[in-house]
């Protein structure tokens, strides 16, 4: 397999903060390995974003986010020989290259009874059972666990549905959630019992109150300080917010995570204060709009970056938004809770987009970051394997450049003489994968954003003010 | 060969000119309500009074317009219906209904709601798992669809008019399984490619006259004395939606019979009964959610073996093929479709349990690619023969 003879070249990071991920991550799943062999705590696939961290953490279950450990194998550029595998065993490559790539490991693994040959960081612990999740997207976090019973027949799964209510112009969304919420609070419940029944331990909701209250405070602290990356220049890039989504995602409910924050913050703070930038020479901000990045391709960062282009801001893995903004009820159920935060976050825009004709939540959080962080284009990435994540995009953008034009430019109007009209922002959209890297082609990905930058270039010479 | 008489030229002209009936009603003023999926509760929108219409793909249709709005990774048959409907197959219709089935259709809800500028456009969430609280969720949501139905028609949807929608949509699907039945026989008394039209037929006309148009086609059969095929390999095909006849039609002609499905449009759809008694929301919340078997549907494994697990979750395979004494069967997946294609290796071990030979294929909606299929069918044939 010629990709992965070819050691993967390390990105930049703009912040000492990103650059501490990489060992952390390294520890973290080296850390289920060791457990495994120990048997000091019991061991659960699941998958980031589910709001259920707080009901894991509280009862001492150890999290194996095998997301996580596909995007590592992407990363390491490790990944094809068990994509190769699950294709063996009748998957399609066209279905979600993590879950391939965590079904031909797991295989390989049982059949073994012992890791396959040389797996990234230690490889992937087997689990004492399985948290996937039914969400209102995601086909595969439903399906994959299912599969993987084929290997680990021993291993049971507990599927979490976590409904919320889809964007309907006509609608608030209020007048329905409140089964929403009911249904929400089963699901979760239902979680514990499982967990319950699985570590032979019982619930400590107080302890559960501790870690959602540790969770909220994080919550806010990541708004507060991905804000703090409005400065011009930017002090912190998407290139590194992709290290740093690492404690939001897989650490949450924890005080390091909190901590880790903290520490950022701070050096974003002291940049700020020197003016030091994510760039030398920042002359356009760039919003990552869409899209998980090609994992193997991170350096396109610094690339882009190496132009002049910064990315103060993104939507993929910013998954929160701030508790105190969130309109919900307040309760001292920690369960009740994390099914309000569910549903506040992924309403969260519905209010904005229903006052703006056209418009909806995705392509309104878009305007919102377009506004707050002074974008100049947006960059997506279309990765052929997740239907979750990049099915949308499209319309997204055209919907987009129909209700939105922010940029004055003068233009010949009928009479002969220049008029200020308003333009869109320009956007990009590369094509690969997460971590199929056949799908890749640097040639081609980087003459597309050459491309990009002149127009972008043409858009700021040809501002009317 | 024309197996079905006389009532054949009306649903071979139904079928080429696909949903010819649906907009002379619109033309008169019925409300159309499209719809892609065996999720949508068709009873309410009939309970509403209005006339629930399958939307359709089409293999020989290059899809254009479509691809300027939807990704090229989305399933291909549902890309093949939304670039028809952008450019106006389906301007009749007064609404559509997208449920939570698969990314493909959530995803690109907002694409449909946006960029048809049709005047109803709902979805209807549906759950992942089966449970109690599942059923009390859904029956919730059940309730949302009957109001958002009630504000556009501006007709209140009463406890009696949907009892009666349940009993006709019941009655066609029993006329459905009677005409499925005629294949039981060796060589059927219908082919394949026959019943796929009458089916796809039917899904494009308001209930009662579906339920005709099946009468029409029985009673034909029931005067065939014998049939007009030939003895062939007994074939189950497996998937999700098939509505175009060519890939069944290039089955049959290669001289085998198809007897028997568990595809979206044909039994899964066709043959779970809503219950009369009892509260019809509740009914239909049951039908919809546990008695339609889709992939989509996780379903916990409790016999903590993958043998038991794959026997429970594919049982509906296993009653067809047997109750249609099936010699083979062909899985067909269209690329990009999570749900079944997570399936693939576990329903390939299915296959081997229950000693039913299989042929996988992974196709992209498209007449092109089935031609292409020929020689995997024909190896199949020989091999199962």
């Amino acid at each position: 397999m010629a990709e992965e003879q070819k050691k993967p070249k390390k990105r930049m990071t703009a912040t000492k903060a990103a650059a501490s991920i990489g060992p952390m991550v390294k520890e973290f799943i080296k850390g289920t390995v060791r457990a495994r062999e120990e048997g000091t705590q019991k061991l659960a696939y699941t998958f980031i974003v589910c709001h259920h961290e707080e009901i894991l953490r509280a009862m001492d279950v150890l999290p194996i986010w095998t997301e996580n450990f596909a995007g590592i194998c992407g990363v390491k550029r490790a990944a094809e020989r068990y994509l190769q595998r699950a294709e063996s065993l009748g998957f399609s490559r066209s279905l979600c290259t993590y879950a391939l790539c965590g079904l031909g490991f797991d295989q390989w693994r049982e059949e073994l009874g012992e890791m396959p040959p040389d797996p990234p960081w230690g490889g992937q612990a087997r689990p004492d059972f399985m948290i996937s999740s039914g969400q209102i997207l995601c086909d595969p976090r439903s399906k994959w666990y299912q599969a993987a019973q084929q290997f680990m027949p021993d291993v049971p799964v507990y599927n979490i549905d976590l409904p919320h209510p889809l964007f309907d112009p006509k609608r608030d969304h209020r007048e329905v959630w409140g089964y929403y919420h009911k249904y929400i609070v089963d699901q979760l419940r239902g979680l514990v019992s499982f967990v319950e029944e699985r570590t032979g331990k019982k619930m400590d909701y107080d302890r559960l109150r501790e870690l959602t209250d540790l969770s909220d405070r994080t919550w806010n602290l990541v708004h507060e300080t991905y804000e703090l990356r409005r400065a011009i220049p930017c002090p912190m890039g998407t290139g590194d917010a992709m290290n740093t989504m690492v404690p939001l995602c897989f650490m949450m409910a924890t005080q390091e995570a909190y901590d880790f924050y903290a520490d950022l913050k701070q050096e974003l703070e002291e940049k700020i204060a020197k003016g030091e930038g994510e760039v030398e020479n920042e002359k356009y901000r760039l919003l990552w709009g869409g899209g998980l990045p090609a994992w193997y391709a991170l350096t396109d960062f610094n690339y882009l970056n190496s132009k002049g282009a910064s990315f103060p801001a993104e939507t993929t893995y910013r998954m929160v938004v701030p508790v105190y903004e969130m309109d919900i009820p307040e309760t001292d159920d920690p369960i009740e809770h994390i099914a309000w935060k569910w549903l506040g976050y992924w309403t969260h825009w519905y209010d904005k987009a229903r006052k703006r004709p056209g418009s909806e939540p995705d392509v309104e959080r878009l305007i919102e970051y377009i506004e707050n962080y002074k974008i100049d284009g947006v960059v997506m990435h279309l990765a052929f394997s997740c239907r979750t994540w990049h099915v949308g995009l499209i319309w997204q953008l055209h919907q987009l450049a129909k209700i939105y034009k922010p940029i004055p430019v003068l233009m010949l109007g009928p009479g002969g003489n220049e008029e200020k009209a308003q333009r869109e922002l320009p956007s990009l959209i590369l094509e690969s994968d997460i971590i199929d890297i056949t799908s890749y082609s640097e040639v081609d990905t980087r003459n597309k954003i050459d491309a990009f930058i002149e127009t972008l270039e043409a858009v700021r010479q040809n501002r009317a003010n | 060969m024309n197996d079905t008489g006389n009532v054949m030229p009306r649903v071979e002209q139904y079928y080429k000119d696909y949903g010819l009936r649906a907009k002379e009603l619109a033309a008169q003023g019925r409300c159309v309500i499209g719809y892609v999926c065996s999720f949508v509760p068709l009873e309410l929108i009939t309970a509403a009074g209005c006339v629930p219409f399958r939307v359709r793909g089409d293999i020989h249709e290059p899809i254009t317009k479509g691809d300027t709005l939807l990704e090229t990774i989305v399933c291909p048959y549902y890309r093949s219906c939304f670039d028809l409907a952008v450019k106006g197959k389906y301007s009749f219709l007064s609404g559509t209904v997208v449920p939570h089935a698969c990314d493909s259709m959530v995803r690109s809800y907002s694409a449909w709601a946006y960029s048809l500028n049709m005047p109803y456009v709902h979805f209807v969430n549906i759950p992942s798992v089966v449970e109690a609280s599942s059923f009390e969720f859904f029956n919730e949501e059940l309730k949302t669809f009957k109001k958002s139905l009630e504000e556009f028609t501006g007709k209140e949807v009463t406890e009696d008019d949907l009892v009666k929608a349940i009993r006709l949509h019941n009655t066609l699907r029993d006329k459905v399984k009677s005409l499925y039945g005629l294949r039981k026989q060796d060589p059927p008394l219908i082919s394949g490619a026959n019943l796929t039209k009458v089916v796809t037929v039917a899904s494009s006309l308001p209930v009662d006259e579906a339920i005709a148009l099946l009468e029409d086609v029985l009673e034909q059969m029931a005067q065939r004395e014998e049939s007009p095929l030939k003895k062939g390999a007994r074939i189950l095909i497996d998937g999700a939606c098939i509505d175009n006849a060519e890939l069944i039609q290039l089955i049959e002609g290669l001289g085998a019979n198809v007897v028997a499905d568990t595809i979206c449009n044909g039994a899964r759809d066709s043959w779970p009964l809503v219950r009369v008694d009892g509260d019809p929301i509740d009914a239909l919340s049951h039908r919809y959610l546990d008695a339609v078997n889709c992939p989509k549907t996780y379903r916990e494994n409790k016999s903590g073996t993958f043998e038991g697990d794959i026997q429970a979750r594919f049982r509906d395979i296993g009653f067809m093929a047997k109750e249609f004494a099936v010699d083979g069967a062909i899985l067909y997946v269209y690329k990009y479709c999570d749900p079944f294609g997570f399936e693939v290796p576990a329903r390939k071990a299915y296959y081997e349990s229950i000693d039913v030979p299989l042929l996988y294929l992974e196709d992209l909606y498209s007449g092109g690619t089935i031609g292409q299929l020929r020689t995997r069918i024909q190896a199949f044939l020989e091999m199962i023969e």
